[in-house]
């Protein structure tokens, strides 16, 4: 237990910048632009997403708040949080995809891979470090950020609501679920093991491949193309296709996704029951047993 | 329970399309031996020190401190502790983060030791890796390593790149401060002059063989060198030296197993260098050939 928490500490110490910093910095710019937002300082209005105040100039909607149910009101407000937390997950998406890449071929690549080796870390403990790292402590680093993003949204909105005598301050923290904290962590979590395969594949290439980008691309390519003239089909485009987009919405998924919603923790339930979640697993197994194989041969540093 | 051997090799092959690395390697390494391996390029030293480490699959029997090393690598390396290139501690590092991960996957190392050691080199504790100069990463590396209670130390090149003043402070802070003569140490180097004071056995290799092996008392005792007077040149060479050779203008001979009584008088002699007493062998082993 003790290596692993001391592989895992050096990989955040390593990649610090991508999975703690940068998560931070992004959620505190959204926490200002939706400081600056309540206070009337800018407005935010797109074709896709209308983020201003002048809403609230509309009598309906001042009607609306007044009479909403309680269950439509914590729908409403997950909508704009999940909407308003999405640039966080999207950075700490390329954080991942970078370090998956990257954190094989770098470690031959500067040969600091003979250090690493020097030490009693068996390959297969290392490479489980890694996996460890992508899929269940980044989520666990990101979530601070969220709430932090949350909570500024709430205070910022209850305070204005409240200046403006709109509704009371307290509106939006009895329609806020706190237990929505579990179910974005489960969430995030089940993304990560919906993802694996993906994630598995990146480090596979940087194991093997002198240039790993074109490791992981180039077969992919070929599989697709050659897929598409030999057999018609396109499930390798497909299951990758999946993989990139949130879990709930995979083609694969047996329930409805509703649109912008919270998952449930009883839709990781139904996740479990599917058979592309198993195979994705199995993959990724394959993956991980292909990754141990090539670091433990990577051995090329021979001086003479 | 001390053990006899550190290393039990015996048949040691390791082929790369068709060329053999190592061509049926046979040696046994006692424990608290300072053994030097000695060679040119491609002779199979690092090879060797790779097998040695778990590094690689070979054919034949192999054997490091009781263990297989192709079985049981983990375990080896909470005994075993290796050099193989001084460049290659993690720059993005700091001397405290690399100090603070090697305590937490090593049972063996002791931290309070390593920044003992550190505390009389001008390496500061939140220096970041990429800031030290060459010389002071491999006194960090060493630090490290003399912070291990291991039983073996394998050393692969660990001065290549060093300037001179780093060379001699490496090997001489290594059997002051470190070797303890129960543990085993095995350094692979081109520069054989450095590491000849520090050698209790040397193993000479070739194209994947062991040439020559032998304790350091041993081949003092057994070769000798002449640089004989002008005039008692002819009577030197009419004793069948091993060797000849010319430094600076003057014949300098090589004898194997003469006693020293017969040379005393015809010159100069003394034991032979270990890079001398390699280049000698090696050019016989080539006459030999051809």
């Amino acid at each position: 237990m003790k290596t692993l928490v001391t592989l895992i500490r050096r990989e955040l110490q390593e990649h610090r910048v991508g999975f703690i910093y940068a998560p931070f910095i992004v959620a505190c710019i959204l926490s200002l632009v939706v400081i600056s937002v309540y206070f009337g300082l800018t407005d935010i209005q797109t074709t896709e997403f209308n983020f201003t105040t002048k809403i609230y100039e509309n009598e309906e909607a001042l009607e609306w708040m007044a009479t909403a149910t309680p269950e439509l009101k914590t729908a409403v407000i997950r909508s704009g949080l999940v909407v308003l937390g999405f640039p966080i997950l999207l950075t700490v998406a390329f954080a991942i995809l970078a370090f998956n890449i990257s954190t094989f071929a770098d470690e031959r690549k500067d040969r600091t891979l003979i250090f690493w080796r020097s030490l009693p870390v068996s390959d297969l403990t290392t490479v489980m470090s890694k996996i460890l790292l992508v899929t269940v402590i980044v989520p666990l680093l990101v979530l601070p950020n969220i709430i932090l993003l949350h909570l500024i949204a709430l205070l910022s909105a209850s305070i204005f609501f409240a200046t403006n005598d709109i509704v009371s301050f307290g509106w939006v923290w009895n329609a806020y679920s706190f237990t929505d904290w579990f179910r974005i962590i489960f969430s995030l979590w089940a993304q990560s093991l919906w993802s694996l395969p993906l994630m598995a594949w990146l480090m596979f290439a940087g194991a093997f491949a002198k240039r790993p980008i074109m490791g992981a691309l180039v077969p992919i390519v070929a599989g697709v193309v050659l897929e598409g003239i030999v057999l018609k089909t396109n499930y390798i485009f497909t299951f990758i296709e999946d993989r990139l987009g949130f879990w709930t919405r995979a083609s694969s998924f047996p329930k409805q996704a509703e649109e912008l919603r919270v998952v449930d923790i009883s839709d990781i339930y139904l996740m479990l029951t599917t058979q592309e979640f198993w195979i994705g697993i199995l993959l990724s197994s394959f993956l991980i047993a292909g990754i141990v194989y090539f670091r433990s041969k990577n051995n090329d540093y021979s001086s003479e | 329970m001390e053990r006899e051997f550190a290393i039990k090799a015996k048949g040691i092959i390791k082929s790369y399309d068709n060329n053999h690395a190592l061509n049926g390697i046979d040696l046994e390494v006692r424990s608290g031996q300072v053994l030097g391996l000695i060679g040119p390029n491609g002779a199979g030293k690092s090879t060797f020190l790779q097998a040695v480490l778990g590094l690689l699959n070979t054919e034949g029997e192999l054997e490091v401190l009781g263990l297989d090393p192709r079985k049981d690598r983990h375990k080896l390396l909470q005994k075993v502790c290796s050099i193989t290139d001084v460049a290659v501690l993690p720059k993005w590092m700091t001397v405290e983060q690399v100090l603070q991960y090697v305590d937490g996957v090593h049972p063996r190392f002791n931290i309070e030791k390593a920044k003992s050691i550190l505390s009389q080199t001008d390496i500061k504790n939140k220096s970041k890796i990429k800031t030290l100069s060459r010389g002071l990463v491999v006194q960090l590396h060493l630090s490290i390593v003399m912070a291990i209670d291991a039983e073996l130390l394998v050393l692969d090149e660990p001065t290549l790149g060093l300037d001179l003043v780093y060379r001699k402070e490496f090997y001489s802070q290594l059997i002051e401060d470190y070797y303890d003569g129960n543990k085993t140490i095995l350094i692979s180097t081109h520069q054989v002059e450095e590491i000849e004071g520090v050698l209790s056995d040397a193993i000479f290799m070739n194209q994947g063989k062991v040439v020559m092996k032998d304790s350091i008392d041993a081949i003092n005792e057994r070769f000798l060198e002449l640089r004989p007077n002008q005039d008692s040149l002819e009577k030197a060479k009419s004793l069948n030296p091993m060797h000849t050779r010319t430094e600076l203008g003057r014949e300098v001979l090589l004898f194997e197993g003469t006693e020293k009584d017969k040379l005393t008088g015809l010159g100069e002699v003394r034991p032979p260098f270990i890079a001398d007493l390699f280049m000698a062998i090696m050019d016989k082993t080539k006459s030999e050939v051809l």
